[in-house]
């Protein structure tokens, strides 16, 4: 028979549970100044709670206020709009401007024009728009003068739809300014604009 | 039961209950400080608001 050495799997408790003992000579006993142990528990975590309710929001209020730094402010904003008196674009006509840096094609369309864009099946386009989308007002096109295949700036009144043709790669955009031939794969962008003073102005931005 | 005690076993007992009050809280707390110290600053600076002389400059003509 072999006695196998127990004191090395032996471990030292180092948390116990025992009660403290109150009646320990150098400690002075102050229960009797207490009416009650938990009687500030409450304020205690409401306090707790309130710092940490300050302190939250401070830290939203940097994090909110540190981003807003970066937003353009609201002088910006309105310098990057542009105003286009529309009543001296006779009808039929295009109007070229710049608006944050490209050209944005203003077409007056005739009653033939509008009705050609909206009789097309344009179900069967490469990028399948319908002309009520792309515009506000029928007699009014609008849009960045920008081929969506590489950037080239079309020429107006060009192509073999009647719209917009691009003399990089040849590709060749409709009355409504949708992609119909040609390399590009989608149809001209339109910008966010709004009529304003009666439909007499027409602001881009 | 007393209010604190009330209070612990809403709000307290819970560490989950406990943050998420403290977050919805400061929530809370951030839109009405924003608003109290908006309307204190437009009282303390009423009739120099461009909304208060708008109408020396601007008509409207709509």
């Amino acid at each position: 028979m072999t006695l196998v050495a127990k004191s090395s799997l032996f471990q030292q408790r180092l948390i116990h549970t025992s009660v403290v003992r109150k009646d320990a000579p150098e400690v002075p006993d102050f229960s009797k100044y207490r009416t009650n142990i938990d009687s500030n528990r409450a304020l205690s975590y409401f306090v707790v709670g309130s710092l940490g309710v300050l302190s939250a929001s401070v830290a939203k209020s940097s994090v909110s206020e540190f981003l807003q730094t970066m937003a353009a402010s609201a002088d910006v904003l309105a310098l990057a709009k542009v105003e286009v008196d529309l009543t001296t674009i006779p009808e039929g006509k295009n109007v070229i401007i710049k608006w944050r840096g490209k050209p944005v094609f203003i077409r007056h369309r005739t009653a033939g024009e509008i009705e050609e864009a909206r009789s097309a099946n344009w179900k069967s386009f490469r990028d399948p728009q319908s002309d009520e989308d792309r515009v506000k007002k029928p007699e009014w096109l609008i849009m960045l003068g920008v081929c969506t295949h590489l950037g080239c700036v079309p020429i107006g009144e060009a192509g073999d739809y009647g719209g917009w043709f691009c003399p990089c790669h040849g590709s060749h955009y409709d009355i409504s300014g949708r992609a119909r031939k040609g390399p590009a794969p989608l149809n001209l962008e339109v910008p966010a604009y709004e009529f304003t003073e009666a439909d007499s102005k027409l602001v881009i931005g | 039961m007393s209010f604190a005690t009330g209070l612990y076993n809403s709000f307290f007992r819970r560490n989950s209950v406990f943050v998420g009050s403290v977050f919805a809280g400061a929530f809370f707390f951030g839109v009405g400080f924003d608003m109290g110290v908006t309307s204190f600053w437009e009282r303390w600076n009423k009739g120099k608001l461009w909304k208060d002389m708008r109408h020396k400059y601007v008509e409207d003509d709509a």
